[in-house]
């Protein structure tokens, strides 16, 4: 095969992909406006789904339950995962191979395994001492278990790609250990740190099974009234949810870009 | 020099902390624990914990309502082999076997899909490639049941591509493309592709062209230059995007339980179903216990492909 | 050759230049002594061996070596960003061995500048008299000081990354001399430039130490730049000084082979056999009064190279041919050919002769001042 009938084939692969990607993604957010209560054939433009679902009160419950979910998990992990990626970075030459085992675990687990390992702990724990009964609370604990590892790893990423001898000019220029952390590497991180807020939150937003299995009765996300909603069939109703969580995700995924090459956009000197 | 009238001056300098032969780098073990310990206690606490304490319930008894007790036993491990009071059935392994199955089916398509597509954007300019990386990442970001919704939608009977298929014969009039077998490799695909092309990316990204280079100067064909220059140095990548594909594509719930009919049930739809209607705690956790093995091997082996990809953190993110 | 070799024997006992102490502007650079200065990483990697080195204040002192050498660790040592294994430091003749970098009055400039990209040229020339509780008026007129003497002063407002390789570095050098340390480091600052900023910023360093008169500690792998700007040089290899003495000192009278190719040497021969009148190499007798050696060396520019037929045979005239001529302008610089598979390098001055052809048969005149014998 000649090297431009190869490149050719590979740019046609590549928007083949592309089309895979977003056409689901697209689908729902165009039934979401059907005229008629069809997910199979669209009819016409229409924004009734979405009067609906503002009218509502169970979906707008759900909808503030997903909020406080994924801004209080985020936030705790975010202070959490910094300060563990901060660790991982400044002893990365120790012998601290139990502490990556320790990251990974959650990023490669099935989630189903999370969700019913903490759902069976913590329901045998209230059954003893009634603490940690089933709700928004177990839920946040859970979110937050799975979103440090993905902070620390980014955090832990930022630093790596530093020059390491900033850290020594900081030592060289008088900077004791708390004016290091706080004129040196928190104003260094701010975007990472910020991005990783957004990872965060998109990660919880992104998750059901876990949620799923260690929410309660009074805490039921937008996911899990989607979940409940489409065992009856997917409806125009549904597809307008969807769509808003979907927007709502690219939003944070834009906000989370532009942090992190907000340092790379800047015009650069000619040497 | 006179040293001593200087020694007397900066006398502020001249603390000798130590005078052991051999001196040691201070300990910064108190640090390391305040800034590591949060995460590390958040994680062993309402993680490994809660994971151990499963293990435990796949090794005791079921009581009333599905929750365990003693004695320890083997029961839920024979019950999962098909052993229950009716004598032995199939169901169980069959599952077992199709999660498998569905798993490599999907993994290996991922793989196909996944590889040239990073090549790809490693050659595209450099500009470019963030943006690209993260046009296949962001469908991942959303909803794991919004993207199911989104090929229920699409696989639907009725909608145009499953029109398309019966008018080819491949389906029965009327029917759709979901539940399937197919629709949940379908699924599967879709979910995962992102955790193939990161890894793939991240060894592209190094590849040594002079390697290809010189496979082209001995005149090796596209086949050969490919098996002896290009899969050996990718291969670090792909075995880590083969972890974080298949250990996760194993364990699936959502895509079986959404896309798949009964008959397409996996080990992750079995496990769950033990924690809710059927209430059999100790044989869903005996479930869990593959999975969590699985999981165990496959981060060995991740284990290794970082060390080869020299950093942990491109593997992921 | 007595004397000057009971001058640099030992590192401790060189006497160090310090004409340009009396110029300092108020007040001059602290003295730095190390004793005994180790450093081993592993079971296997000793980086030092016992440094014993006495550097004067106000003295601008050079490092040099190959890379892994051991020069950079002993800056760092000195700097207080690494702890010696075994041995001391002084500096001002206090012992700061146990003393942490942010306590040393030790300011450095390093490799890849470090300067923090957060902050633009104000700041980061300000950071280390903030850390240390300075109020801000005092800073920003230090700062201000500072940028005017280092030619910077109109960068000050810019960000980090506005900033072109040589203005990066006249930057860390301002952030390092504003804190106005007993002693300044530089390890290899000026590596990444391209050639003529740097000889540009070697005479311009070599001007701010002598207005300053505080103690520079240069690192570096380049032997000119350590030979323009430094008052003595300590050529470290192995983890061990070779020799410590000013760059004439080290160029005309190196005490070992490993000194003798660092400077640049080429033409090296063993000594076959010496007596009183003179001593036999593979390609000759060199005859003259020489210390005892093993190797000698024939400087390149103290050798005359004439026609063939134009010199009388006679002492210290040896026949070849020409192998190679590489013309550099002021100077040609011939490859000769002895016989014997032996070669020699002339450089001849170029004052408007022809220059010889390379095949042509020539004659080469070695002048005794010339050469150098030393131990291997």
């Amino acid at each position: 095969m000649s090297s431009r009938g190869f490149h050719r084939g590979m740019r046609a692969f590549w928007y083949v992909m592309l089309f895979f990607l977003y056409a689901p993604l697209a689908v729902v957010a165009l039934y979401s406006f059907n005229s008629i209560n069809s997910s199979a054939v669209f009819a016409g433009v229409s924004l009734r789904w979405y009067a609906q679902l503002f009218s509502d009160e169970t979906i707008l419950n759900a909808f503030y339950n997903s909020l406080t979910l994924a801004i209080t998990s985020s936030i705790i992990a975010t202070v959490i995962g910094t300060l563990l990626g901060y660790g991982m970075y400044t002893y990365r030459n120790r012998r601290l191979g139990w502490l990556i085992w320790l990251v990974y675990l959650p990023i490669v687990m099935p989630d189903i395994v999370y969700g019913i390992s903490q759902m069976s702990f913590f329901t045998s724990i209230s059954n003893a001492t009634g603490l940690f009964q089933l709700g928004l609370g177990t839920m946040v604990i859970a979110h937050v278990s799975f979103q440090v590892p993905f902070v620390a790893l980014l955090i832990y990423s930022r630093l790596v790609g530093l020059d390491a001898m900033l850290f020594e000019a900081c030592h060289d220029l008088y900077a004791k250990g708390w004016q290091r952390a706080w004129y040196f590497i928190l104003p260094t991180l701010r975007p990472a740190i910020v991005s990783s807020f957004f990872l965060a939150f998109t990660l919880s937003i992104d998750d059901f099974v876990i949620s799923f299995f260690t929410s309660g009765p009074e805490s039921v996300t937008l996911p899990i009234f989607i979940w409940s909603a489409i065992k009856k069939g997917v409806t125009p109703e549904v597809n307008a949810i969807a769509t808003l969580m979907i927007g709502a995700v690219f939003a944070a995924a834009v906000i989370a870009l532009a942090f992190q090459y907000v340092r790379a956009a800047r015009p650069r000197a000619a040497d | 020099m006179p040293r001593t009238q200087d020694a007397r001056t900066q006398g502020a300098f001249a603390t000798r902390a130590s005078e052991s032969p051999k001196r040691r780098e201070p300990s910064h073990f108190g640090h390391l624990m305040a800034v590591i310990s949060p995460g590390v206690i958040w994680i062993v606490v309402f993680l490994v914990l809660p994971s151990a304490y499963l293990m435990t319930i796949a090794f005791m008894t079921n009581g009333t309502y599905g929750l365990p007790r003693m004695p320890l036993t083997l029961e839920a491990f024979k019950e999962l082999a098909g052993f229950g009071f009716l004598g032995w059935s199939p169901g169980n392994l069959y599952t077992l076997i199709r999660s498998i199955w569905q798993t490599v089916l999907s993994t290996s398509l991922v793989i196909v899909m996944a590889y040239p597509i990073a090549y790809y954007i490693t050659r595209a300019p450099a500009r470019m490639r963030p943006l690209m990386l993260l046009a296949v990442v962001v469908p991942s970001w959303t909803n794991q049941v919004i993207r199911a919704i989104g090929w229920m939608n699409i696989l639907s009977p009725g909608s145009p591509v499953s029109d398309l298929a019966a008018s080819m014969g491949l389906i029965p009039a009327q029917m759709g493309l979901f539940p399937s077998k197919f629709a949940v490799v379908v699924g599967l695909v879709y979910n995962f592709m992102p955790f193939m092309v990161l890894p793939l990316y991240a060894v592209f990204e190094k590849l040594d062209y002079a390697q290809i280079d010189a496979a082209r100067d001995l005149r090796a064909g596209p086949i050969r230059t490919f098996i002896h220059a290009v899969l050996p140095q990718t291969l670090p990548g792909l075995l880590a995007g083969t972890v974080l594909v298949s250990i996760p594509a194993f364990g699936m719930y959502v895509i079986p339980e959404l896309l798949g009919g009964g008959k397409s049930m996996m080990l992750g739809n079995l496990v769950a179903r033990q924690f809710a209607a059927a209430s059999n705690w100790p044989l869903g956790a005996a479930g869990a216990l593959i999975m969590i093995i699985a999981t165990l091997l496959g981060l060995l082996v991740l284990r290794r492909m970082g060390k080869k990809l020299g950093g942990d953190s491109q593997v992921v993110l | 050759m007595t004397g000057q070799s009971t001058a640099t024997a030992s590192a401790v006992a060189a006497e160090p230049t310090t004409q340009h102490q009396d110029q300092a502007s108020g007040r001059s650079g602290s003295s730095i002594e190390l004793h005994g200065v180790t450093k081993q990483f592993a079971a296997d990697s000793i980086a030092l061996r016992g440094i014993n080195l006495k550097i004067s204040g106000g003295e601008f002192f050079t490092l040099l070596g190959p890379s892994g050498c051991g020069k950079t660790t002993l800056l760092r040592i000195i700097a207080g960003l690494e702890n010696a294994s075994d041995g001391e430091v002084e500096i001002g003749g206090a012992s700061v061995t146990d003393v942490p970098a942010h306590k040393r009055n030790v300011n450095t400039v390093f490799q890849s500048y470090a300067l923090f990209n957060h902050l633009d040229v104000r700041e980061n020339i300000g950071f280390g008299l903030k850390m240390r509780g300075m109020d801000k008026a005092e800073i920003s007129k230090r700062v201000t000081e500072t940028a005017e003497f280092i030619k910077i002063g109109n960068l000050l407002g810019r960000r980090v990354d506005q900033l072109s390789g040589g203005q990066r570095q006249r930057v860390a050098l301002a952030r390092a001399l504003v804190n106005e340390p007993d002693v300044l480091l530089l390890d290899e600052p000026l590596s990444a430039l391209d050639a003529g900023l740097r000889s540009e910023l070697q005479l311009e360093l070599s001007r701010i130490q002598r207005r300053l008169g505080m103690t520079f500690i240069f690192v570096t792998h380049d032997q000119q730049e350590a030979m323009v700007m430094s008052d003595r040089v300590a050529v470290l290899n192995d983890g061990r000084i070779q020799q410590v003495g000013p760059p004439q000192q080290l160029y005309e009278h190196p005490e070992n082979l490993f000194v003798a190719r660092f400077m640049g040497h080429q033409n090296l021969y063993e000594v076959r056999q010496q007596d009183e009148s003179g001593l036999d190499t593979c390609f000759g007798r060199l005859v003259g009064e020489f210390e005892r050696g093993t190797h000698v060396l024939i400087r390149p520019e103290t050798m005359t190279v004439v026609r063939e037929d134009d010199v009388n045979a006679g002492p210290n005239v040896f026949a070849a041919v020409v192998r190679e001529r590489v013309y550099r302008g002021h100077v040609a610089e011939y490859t000769l050919d002895l016989g014997n598979d032996t070669e020699i390098v002339a450089t001849c001055n170029n004052v408007g002769e022809p220059m010889f052809d390379v095949g042509t048969r020539v004659a080469v005149k070695v002048q005794t001042s010339g050469v150098v014998t030393f131990h291997a």
